[in-house]
């Protein structure tokens, strides 16, 4: 245990003296916190299409003034049903034209090439998109460039929908404002959701889900590379000759799992302490990513760090079985397949946590640190299923950990060609065998 | 302290690379394991390091069933390397303490052995900004830094300068004198030589001689002699003598400055003298052959090493 310690220390020194790591992980931490407090000093309404209240405060200063550019739409009513003001109702940000004749209208729009560029300047003569209303059911949309994000033409089938429906009612001497009120009657709702709002957890489940994936696979893989590195600096004879395989691993991976809870810890920290304090400027648009509870923050921490040792130690024994940093990635693929495996199973399963595959899942050490927490934070769990897969998790740990440390004092001093898993278990079950008989 | 190696057999997969070795070494002296290149020197060492288990046999101190962990150890191994990107400071203390040492008398045995291997100024310099000969002694002053009363060195030599051989050379006969229990392999026979009064030479996995260096030079000199002639080049001497001493003695070997002779069964030293003191060879030296433990090496392992 005293050695442990001391392989802990010296392994956590180097993390901390990282200053690579140090500044990575500040950076991160801090550009989480200043991108959400950012709301508070600049208006990203329009990046972000999140409605600020001081852009709602100043908004309301502004309609009178100023009104800015808009773009410059025109339009030909070749059978007369058009009204102007339904077309400013569905295109607000539009300042409409009528065109004289269609080959007016076409080149127009056909000059919007120069307009792109210079649309503060645009000649009186030219347009962004052009409507030709051939039909009460008919029209043709001309424009230079589509965009992938251009949704003219279904918001201009609106207005045909609306104006065929003002037209008719006319004619049919109805009140449409009437039959309007009839068919959007406003209902009341009281909901009391009395367990888990699954559709309100489902983002942050999502989120976190991803992020133990990613710290399994960055932070496993970071070990791995140590290991094999100590392998081909040659420091692990010494090493090995001067403690326990077990001290060894268990103070690397621990260090690794202190390190990646600084650092993860700390980015995550930020940033949803930095919400938590901008929630009313952001409106509450990110809740769904970042308004976690505690219960499930707590529950994420305690499976998330269970599943990150159990794939550490096993990422760990994986690089004592090359002497390439480079052959590093080959060796840990078998269980990148399982990492990957899990984590498309975890979020396929997501929208069914009471379904038959995540409650297998959450008993599994090698998917319990996602499904679990999912099952938690959007379903219905028993005290007792907690406690059975967190004691499977913890078990398996241990386990993991024990034969990760035999792999690594195996594979510590075979250099050459990588070792296979099959090859270095069979080598491991024979040394028992030869321990046992001695 | 009386180490004991007995009868120990190693595989590797299917290939048995140890065929039973067998060895003793006791404190206040220095064992010198020889071998070529993948004769099993470094393999027998990671098994007395526990680094390996034997398949079969036993390893013994004192009588004892030998576990490594409750001896204080130094071991230097052939593939030798620490952390690069480490201080020499730093990584000389954390070991110091996975030998059992407080922080502060593996700090003390580090500027001990730094100073004493000339190498104190480095203690607060990265690892890799060093010279290769000098990462080599804050190797050596790593294995030395807790004290051991059991030192094993594996081609200690490799890779220095005669200058820092020399300070090596002195370290390890302090050892000794200290009375340390050393068992040094290597390839260079001159060394081994000069430290070591017993050596084990290992052969394909076995152990083909051992015991005594000087017992082990007296028997391999006990039936030869050396000649050498004025004015008459040991390959010229060497027809001569063939001829002269036929039926007594036979040239087995022929050195640069003298002929190696082998007296033949029932042949005595006072015959071949009074047949040479007959001919017209004007010996120059006549006398009993000790054979240097290169000699002695080649001839058992059968190539230049």
């Amino acid at each position: 245990m005293r050695k442990f310690g001391i392989v802990l220390k010296y392994e956590l020194k180097e993390y901390v003296s990282d200053k690579a790591f140090m500044i990575l992980t500040v950076l991160l931490a801090l550009a989480g916190a200043v991108l959400l407090f950012l709301p508070r000093f600049v208006d990203l309404s329009d990046f972000t299409g999140v409605r600020t209240v001081d852009r709602e405060e100043t908004d309301e200063g502004e309609q009178d003034g100023d009104e800015g550019v808009k773009d410059i739409y025109l339009y030909l009513d070749e059978v007369g049903i058009l009204r102007e003001n339904v077309l400013t109702e569905f295109f607000p940000g539009v300042e409409w034209r009528a065109a004289g004749s269609r080959e007016e209208l076409i080149a127009a729009v056909g000059r919007e090439e120069e307009n792109t560029a210079t649309r503060e300047g645009a000649a009186e003569d030219e347009a962004q998109a052009g409507f030709i209303i051939t039909g009460e059911t008919e029209y043709e949309y001309y424009v230079y460039n589509k965009s992938m994000s251009d949704s003219n033409t279904a918001v201009f089938d609106e207005v045909m929908r609306q104006l065929y429906r003002l037209n008719y009612s006319d004619r049919q001497g109805w009140n449409l404002d009437e039959i309007d009120a009839m068919y959007h009657i406003p209902i009341t709702v009281s909901e009391q959701v009395l367990n888990k709002d699954t559709g309100e957890n489902f983002w942050y489940c999502y989120v976190l889900v991803i992020l133990v994936f990613m710290l399994i696979v960055m932070y496993g893989q970071m070990i791995a590379v140590a290991v094999t590195n100590e392998k081909s600096n040659r420091a692990i004879e010494v090493l090995v000759t001067s403690t326990t395989p077990n001290s060894l691993l268990f103070g690397k991976v621990v260090a690794g799992a202190i390190g990646g809870l600084f650092q993860a810890g700390l980015v995550l920290g930020a940033v949803l302490l930095s919400y938590q304090a901008n929630r009313e400027v952001w409106g509450g648009q990110l809740d769904m990513f970042l308004h976690v509870p505690a219960d499930v923050l707590i529950t994420f921490a305690v499976f998330g760090l269970g599943g990150y040792l159990f794939y550490a130690f096993l990422y760990g024994a994986m690089g004592a079985l090359v002497s390439k940093t480079e052959d590093v990635s080959k060796s840990a693929s078998g269980l990148m397949v399982i990492v990957m495996v899990v984590y498309f199973f975890s979020l396929l399963q997501l929208d069914n946590v009471e379904g038959p595959i995540i409650k297998v899942l959450s008993f599994l050490p090698v998917s319990s640190y996602s499904t679990m927490f999912a099952r938690i934070a959007m379903g219905t769990v028993a005290p007792w299923e907690i406690l059975l897969s967190f004691v499977i998790l913890a078990a398996s740990i241990f386990g993991a950990g024990v034969l990760g440390a035999k792999i690594y004092r195996m594979g510590t001093l075979r250099y050459g060609n990588p070792i296979k898993i099959g090859a270095a278990l069979k080598e491991i079950r024979k040394e028992n065998r030869n321990g046992k008989a001695q | 302290m009386v180490l004991e190696v007995k009868e120990i057999c190693k595989s590797f997969g299917d290939k048995e690379v140890l065929h039973g070795v067998n060895f003793r070494v006791e404190s206040g002296r220095a064992l010198g394991l020889l071998g070529r290149n993948g004769a099993g020197k470094t393999t027998t060492i990671r098994i007395l390091m526990d680094v390996f288990h034997a398949n079969s046999g036993e390893l013994l101190l004192d009588g004892e069933k030998f576990i490594p962990g409750n001896h204080r150890i130094g071991y230097l191994p052939e593939e030798r390397g620490l952390y690069p990107k480490r201080t020499v400071m730093d990584q000389m203390i954390f070991l110091g303490q996975l030998r059992g040492m407080s922080g502060r008398d593996a700090r003390k045995g580090a500027e001990r052995w730094l100073k004493r291997l000339e190498v104190e100024e480095y203690a607060n310099r990265k690892l890799e900004t060093l010279s290769k000969g000098n990462q080599q002694k804050v190797q050596l002053a790593s294995t030395l830094l807790h004290e051991p009363e059991i030192v094993i060195l594996d081609e200690p030599f490799s890779g220095l300068d005669p200058v820092n051989s020399q300070i090596l050379k002195d370290v390890i006969n302090e050892l000794i004198a200290d009375d340390r229990l050393v068992i040094f392999s290597s390839h260079q026979m001159s060394y081994v030589e000069e430290f070591c009064d017993h050596i084990a030479i290992i052969d394909k996995g076995l152990v083909t001689l051992s015991g005594e260096l000087k017992e082990i030079k007296k028997e391999y000199g006990r039936n030869r002699l050396v000649l050498a002639a004025e004015d008459i080049a040991p390959a010229q001497l060497k027809e001569k003598a063939e001829r002269i001493l036929q039926g007594l003695a036979a040239v087995t070997g022929e050195k640069k400055e003298f002929l190696i002779l082998e007296l033949s069964e029932g042949a005595d030293r006072r015959q071949v003298m009074e047949r040479l003191a007959g001919s017209d060879i004007s010996v120059e030296r006549y006398g009993s052959y000790e054979p240097s433990l290169n000699d002695i090496f080649v001839e058992k392992v059968g190539e230049e090493a």
